[in-house]
Order: structure tokens, then sequence, then C-alpha cells
């Protein structure tokens, strides 16, 4: 587990022997060349950060000696002193000095003692000669050939590693149709060239995938505070646990959460927890238990908000909804408790009863959905009554590859995300009926309507959809079931393809107004193929379901 | 017409003095012939295999994919409503990538389109009178009339290509 | 809506220790410059409400990066963050139109603190 200090710790060290392997390098230039004046300048600032940071890290000897220097290369800057001699085989030893300490704290080691150093450098201060004995002069001398180290952290902008992935994609892309190409051509030789050439690719796009995954605690570990806040606000007395902060997740994906998370957390505060005088009238401990959990299951990376506090009042919401117009009186009975909780992620829908400082701004829920559906995530919601609630972030751990299966609706193929699909199922006449217009199958107990991808896809204007019969369906029935906020619709399609790793491409301008598909993807062939999103493809459907 | 354009194309302006020259990629719509500045063009192709989007107007071809980038291609004739009856385009068509401030589009054309050269002063405003007859007009930068007869529209993909006049979309359906 | 804050100093450390005070805090880190170039383009393009400003940078000393700031986002609050010793480039600074600094290690407290007082205060001298 990472805490922030670790983290703290490994970019202080990090930062700081970069700074010595610079300091080492602009001393020699120096040695070179006594006047070298943008070396004068480095050697002044990288003290002087030395000196802030491991003051910050609590290392008061290192930030002495840092500073000591700093303040001699002041005055070698202002001309008040020169470098050479007696000064230069001090200073040289002061680096020296700060290296030996610097590794000292990456090994957890006492650092060594610089009194003496200190007061040569207090001496150079005051324009004294130093006093150099001869034993340090010959250690220096000895450890001179074996001190070689480069730090073994890379800063990297996230833009450059996004840029890696995106090139490859494209690679990705270009090695499945050469791969499709040697199978056509069936040549020995380019067939191994290319099986070789495809786990070369696989094991890069990997690496570079890995590369940007970080631990999810780099954002739950922002949430104590988050909640200390929110807490004393609402007067509650809450209890935060945190767990799993070493799920590793894309780091893009964890920053298009981060907002979503934050509401579930006051969320879960302010309406989840009771006050402290309700808990115990109801009879459990007056702290309420919140806790945040990350874990991976398969492919995908579960964030969870787990409260004990008041549960969803289901019929409350399905009240609300109701009255905000979200669902008709005559539809509100029908829906199930998943359903009615689904409401509560619909835009302009707060269960707030009163404003206060924490939530009840206007933004509501709704912002959780919608950083979900952007990243291809599902959202589940557990509750009970006077128990608690919990609420979980299906992620993918990495933005670009997503599985997909390839469907065909009229001779093009389109790819739609496995996160959304429940199953596939071949359906003959006897197993469809119509209900209310509607073609329905019941698949685990439940009714689930079915509507051709071709009408969703083709059908134009805003006309709803056609009344369904069983008389222009003839054989079996190719379906996939699809998911999306506990909803769950069946798609006929002409026939599966197969299922495969996909790189999506996002739709530029002007065609991503078009909701419909989350973007492209090319396929082995050379083929354009468009992925479909299946929240608003669920959302079409309702719109226009008779 | 075509004939004209072709015959000039290689003969440089008899009042090459400092008159500003300007480079068109000229196609042919219906049977009018149509100029795009050349720093609006970004290369032209033989069309790519264009897949069918839904929920797009008519026009709009599809999408293809131009070295990596996925582009919509579109058809202007369709959209100036100028296809002859029974002209449908041909199984091999060529694509100008145009680029606009922040994306490129393909404008699919029957023909091979065709550099040409001529002063910035043969380019007249669009005319009044035709601003009733369709939308196409208002995507004039003016209209070359060359000496041999015959005139060059010159379209400006700047006002052409912004999203809502590309999309000039049936929004509505989509949304719940 | 929360104040949006742009970080200028040479070190990731530090940037990443006043990041995450601040946005635990609430504030938005609109973005992060290493250096004199960077803060003054990022400036301009995130025009932030208040910017941290190290007074010692590699490619321009802190001063004449403030200089460019105040022009360029004369709205924007500028707060210097200095570690000891560099007192005099810190009270020409406050000459200069900067509002406040912070000394080198700081602790959570103080930050918050001065950059609060300085978001506050608009024309205050609110030097710490």
């Amino acid at each position: 587990m990472k805490t922030r200090d670790q983290e703290y710790r490994e970019m202080f060290m990090a930062e700081a022997l970069e700074y010595y392997d610079s300091m080492s390098r602009h001393l020699s230039e120096l040695e070179r060349n006594t006047d070298a004046g943008p070396a004068l300048n480095e050697l002044f600032r990288l003290m002087h950060n030395l000196k802030a940071n491991a003051r910050a890290m609590g290392f008061t000897d290192l930030g002495e000696v840092a500073h000591h220097l700093e303040t001699l290369f002041g005055l070698i800057r202002d001309k008040q002193r020169e470098f050479g001699g007696a000064l230069a085989k001090v200073v040289f030893t002061g680096v020296d000095v700060m290296g030996t300490m610097i590794r000292a704290i990456g090994a957890s080691q006492p650092l060594p003692d610089a009194t003496a150093l200190l007061d040569n450098l207090d001496r150079l201060v005051r324009g004294e000669a130093p006093i150099i004995d001869a034993e340090e002069e010959a250690e220096s001398e000895e450890e001179a050939g074996k001190k070689m180290e480069l730090s073994d952290l890379v800063y990297i902008q996230v833009k450059k590693l996004d840029n890696l992935l995106n090139l490859v994609g494209e690679l990705v892309i270009d090695r499945d149709r050469v791969m499709t190409l040697a199978q056509e051509l069936g040549n020995p030789a380019l067939l191994a060239t290319a099986q070789h050439l495809f786990r070369i690719s696989d094991d890069l796009q990997y690496s570079v995938m890995d590369a940007r995954l970080v631990g999810v605690g780099v954002l739950l570990n922002k949430f104590p505070r988050v909640v200390r806040d929110v807490a004393t606000a609402e007067n509650k007395e809450v209890e935060l646990i945190l767990s799993g902060q070493d799920v590793q997740i894309d780091r893009n994906i964890l920053q298009i959460i981060t907002d979503a998370l934050l509401h579930l957390v006051r969320n879960a505060v302010s309406h989840g927890l009771e006050t402290p005088e309700q808990r115990q009238k109801a009879g459990k401990p007056a702290v309420g238990h919140l806790t945040l959990s990350a874990l991976t299951d398969r492919e995908d990376v579960l964030i969870q908000v787990r409260d004990d506090g008041r549960g969803i009042n289901t019929e409350a919401v399905r009240k609300k909804a109701v009255e905000r117009g979200l669902v008709s009186a005559a539809e509100a009975p029908k829906l199930d408790e998943q359903q009615v909780w689904a409401l509560l992620f619909e835009p302009g829908f707060s269960m707030a009863e009163k404003i206060t400082d924490i939530s009840g701004r206007g933004v509501g829920l709704d912002v959780v959905k919608l950083a979900l559906d952007s990243l291809g995530g599902q959202l589940r919601v557990e509750s009970e009554l006077g128990v608690g609630t919990t609420f979980t972030l299906v992620l993918p751990t990495s933005i670009a590859v997503k599985g997909a299966l390839l469907v065909e609706v009229e001779d093009r193929p389109y790819a739609v995300p496995l996160m959304h699909t429940d199953t596939v199922l071949a359906l003959h006449p006897g197993q469809l009926s119509v209900v209310g217009g509607l073609l329905v199958t019941h698949f685990q107990e439940q009714a689930v309507p079915l509507v051709p991808l071709r009408q969703l896809l083709y059908d134009e204007g805003d006309e709803p959809l056609p009344l369904a019969t069983k008389d222009n369906l003839h054989g079996t029935q190719q379906v996939l079931v699809v998911n999306y906020n506990n909803r769950r619709l069946g798609l006929i399609v002409d026939r599966f393809i197969r299922q495969q790793n996909i790189v999506i491409k996002p739709l530029s301008k002007p065609l991503d107004t078009i909701d419909l598909f989350g973007g492209v993807t090319l396929l082995g062939s050379g083929q354009v193929c468009l992925v479909l999103d299946v929240p608003a493809l669920t959302r079409l459907f309702l719109a226009k379901r008779a | 017409m075509a004939q004209s354009v072709a015959a000039t194309s290689t003969a440089k302006p008899e009042r090459a003095k400092p008159a500003e020259l300007v480079q068109l990629i000229v196609f042919r719509l219906g049977d009018e012939d149509y100029g795009i500045r050349i720093e609006q063009v970004k290369e032209v192709t033989v069309t790519p295999e264009v897949a069918r989007m839904p929920k797009t107007p008519p026009f709009i071809k599809g999408i293809a994919n131009l070295r990596g980038d996925i582009i919509a291609i579109i058809d202007l004739e369709e959209r100036f409503r100028l296809r002859p009856a029974g002209r449908e385009l041909p199984e091999r068509s060529y694509t100008v990538a145009v680029e606009a401030a922040d994306y490129t589009l393909g404008l699919v054309v029957r023909e091979v389109p065709r550099p040409f050269t001529l002063p910035l002063s043969q380019i007249e405003p669009a005319p009044e009178f035709v601003q009733d007859s369709s939308t196409r007009d208002k995507y004039l930068e003016g209209i070359a009339k060359l000496p041999e007869g015959g005139i060059i529209i010159v379209l400006d993909m700047r006002k052409l290509l912004t999203p809502s006049e590309v999309m000039k979309l049936p929004t509505k359906t989509t949304s719940s | 809506m929360n104040k949006r804050i742009l970080i200028v100093d040479d070190s990731f450390y530090m940037r990443t220790m006043l990041k995450n005070m601040l946005t635990d805090a609430g504030y938005e880190v609109v973005g992060e410059a290493a250096n004199g170039a960077q803060a003054v383009e990022m400036a301009a393009s995130t025009n932030p409400d208040l910017i941290t400003l190290d007074v010692i940078l590699p490619d321009n000393t802190g001063l004449d990066v403030l200089k460019s700031l105040r022009q360029i986002q004369p709205s924007a609050k500028v707060v210097m963050c200095s570690a000891v010793g560099q007192e005099v480039i810190v009270t020409e600074a406050i000459e200069n139109g900067a509002l406040a600094y912070i000394v080198k290690p700081f602790s959570e407290e103080k930050v918050l603190e001065i950059v609060g007082a300085a978001l506050q205060n608009d024309a205050a001298e609110s030097a710490a």
C-alpha cells in the first residue's frame, strides 16, 4: 500500500538524484571554465530546490549543506568569490557529501555527519580559508571512481503517454491487417513473421498500457479530507475505511471518474449516513461507516462506495421520480427496485431534502452516470433499507483497448463493447412473443424487449418503431442482449462475426454529434467499423418505443 | 467547358505583373465546374471504402479511413441538388480532402480534380441574383469568368464546413 | 465555483506537494508550469485566479516571469514561493505586484491561509 508520504518520498528521491547528477555535470563545466554563467545559475537553482525539498521532507542536515552551498554559489555568481583552489575542493566534497546523504535517505540509513563540511563552507562564506585534512583528501580521491547513479524513476507527461498509446493503437490495427494479408497469401515465412509481429506488438501494447497505470490510492487518499469536511458540515460522525489503494488503473480513467467519486462520497455522507442521534435511535453505533474500496474483477476495476446508513427508500424515489416527470404515474409502479434506483442517476433527480453547502447545488448523481458512460463503464447499486447502500463503479482497466463483439447488420460490421453485453441468444420464433407492439423474450426470468438493430440504426425520423409482428421473422433470430443502467435490451442482428479486442478511435467533427456511436475502429481487413454506444442506443429505443 | 479549363491551366495569365495569383483545385459537380483554393485542400485521392453512417443526412456518404484519419465523406452534388437524374456516382470516384479549422472532410467527385491558376482579380464576388436558387450560394467565395468563356464557381470551405452546415441533422432522433 | 490556480515551480516534488494541498482544500489546479515560458503560456491559456510562483526558475528569474504575468494576466493574483534566503527578490516581487509570499518549506495550513487571503482580498497587501 502506497501512502502519500511514500509517494512524496519517491518523488523527492528521484528528483534529488537528478539534481545531484546535474550538479556534478555543472561543476565539471565550472572547473573547465570558471566564468560559465549558466552553469553557475543552474548550480544556484539546484541547490535552492534541493534545500527547499529536503527541508520539506524533514532532512534538515541535507537542507543545511544545500543551503550553505547555495549561499556560496550566490557569492561566486556575484563575483565576490572565485571558483577554484581550496574553494573548489570544498565544493566538490560538499556535493559528494550530498550525494552520500541522498543515497543514505534512499536506503533509509542514517545520514553522515557533515559538521566539518559545514564549518568549512561557513569559513568560505566569511572569506576565510577552509581547513582540509590530508586523510579526507585521500578518501575523496578513492571515492571518485565509484559513484555513478541515475534515478530509477523517469517523469513523463501524460500527453506523451497518450501519444504513445495512440501510436500503438495504430500499430495494432496495421498488425491485424498484415496478419490477415499473410493468412490470405499463405506464405509460411510471411505468416511466421506476422505471428511474431503479432506477439511483439501485443507485448508492446501491454507495456504501454502498463506504463499508464497508477494505483487507485492516488485518488482514494484524497478522500479523508473530503469526508471530514462534509461530515463536519452535516453534523455527522463518519469513520472512513480505505482499501485496495494498490489496484492499478489507467491514469486518465482515474481522472475522469474523480468528480463522480466525489459526488458519490458526498452523497453517502450527506444523504446515506444518518446523524448520530438518528443512528442511535435505530440501534446502530453513533459513528457511521463509509468504505471506499477498489478491487479487480477479471479485466475490470471495481470501485465501491459503501455506507451503513439508512439505505435507499425505494418508494420515496419512485414518488419523486413521478413528481419530477421522469416516469409516468402509470409506469412507476411497474418498475422494479433496480429500475427505480437507476432513476437516481437521471439528470435533474435529487433526493436532497434541504439545500446544504455540500450537495443540492443542482448537480445530481447524473454526473456519475455521464462519467461512466464516457468510459464505457457501469454502475451497480445495492441497498437495503436501514442497513446501507453500496454503489459500485465498474471500470475498464485501460481506456484504449476494449473487448467487443462484432455483429453484422446489412453487410456492415458494428462493434458492441463487451462491457455492455450480457449474453447472445439464438431464438426460434416460438421463444418470442409480442406484448404491446413489442417483441419480447424471457431470459433469466425477466422479460427482455427485442428490437431489430436495423430499425434503430436505419429508420429515419422521429416516428415510433413500427408495431412488431412475428410474421416477418423467419428462422432463428440472432439476439445480442445488452445491458445499460440495469435495463436489458435484445438487439436482433444478422449474424455474429466474432469477439475481438478493438482500439476505439473517437469520431472526429462533425460526426461526433451523433451520440449513437462511441467511435470507430479499424478491423484487420482495413474496414471501418462503427462502435455502438449502448447507453445512447438504449435511450433511442426508449424514445422510439411505441 | 472542361476542355477550356484544361487548356488555360498551363498558360500563364498575360498580366503577370504584380497581380495576385490564386491556385484552385477544380472539379465537376453536375455540369458545372467548381474550384477550391489549394491551401484549403489537403490531398486528392481515389475514394477509399466508405462505410455508411446511420443517422446522417443523405449527402453524407459515410466515413472512410484516410491514412488512419476517419473522415466524413460528403457528396456535394447531393448537397447542392446538382445530380443529373440517372447519373449515380461512378464505381471509381475521387475524394478531395479539405481542411477546416480543426477537422478534415472528404468531398467525393466524379472526375480527377485538376489544378488551375488564375489571377485573383478574375474572381468576382457572387452576384446577388443567384441567392435564392440553392444553399450553395452561402458558400461561394465568388465566380471566376475565364477569358475563353466558361466559369468556375469558387467555394469557400471555411463557410461550408461548419459542423452545423455539414450535418443539418435531425439530432432530435437520438435524444430521449 | 472553485478558484483556479496555476502552480509555477521547477521542482516536480514541490509542485506535487502544492497541488495536493490545494486540491485537497477544494481549489482547482489548472496547470503546473516548470519554467517561465510555460508559466506565461499556461497563464494565458488557463486564465487562473491565482498563480503560485517560485522565485528561482531555470530559464528566467522568477521576477521577470512575474512582470510578464502581471502584463498578460493583470487580474490573476500572484503569490511568490521561496525558500529562506531569497528575501531580497521577494521584496522586489511584492513591489512588482505579487500579493504575498510563502516560505518553503511550507506547512499546509500556512499555504492555505496565504492563498485564501490572497484570493479574498482583491487589493490587500497580505504579505505573510
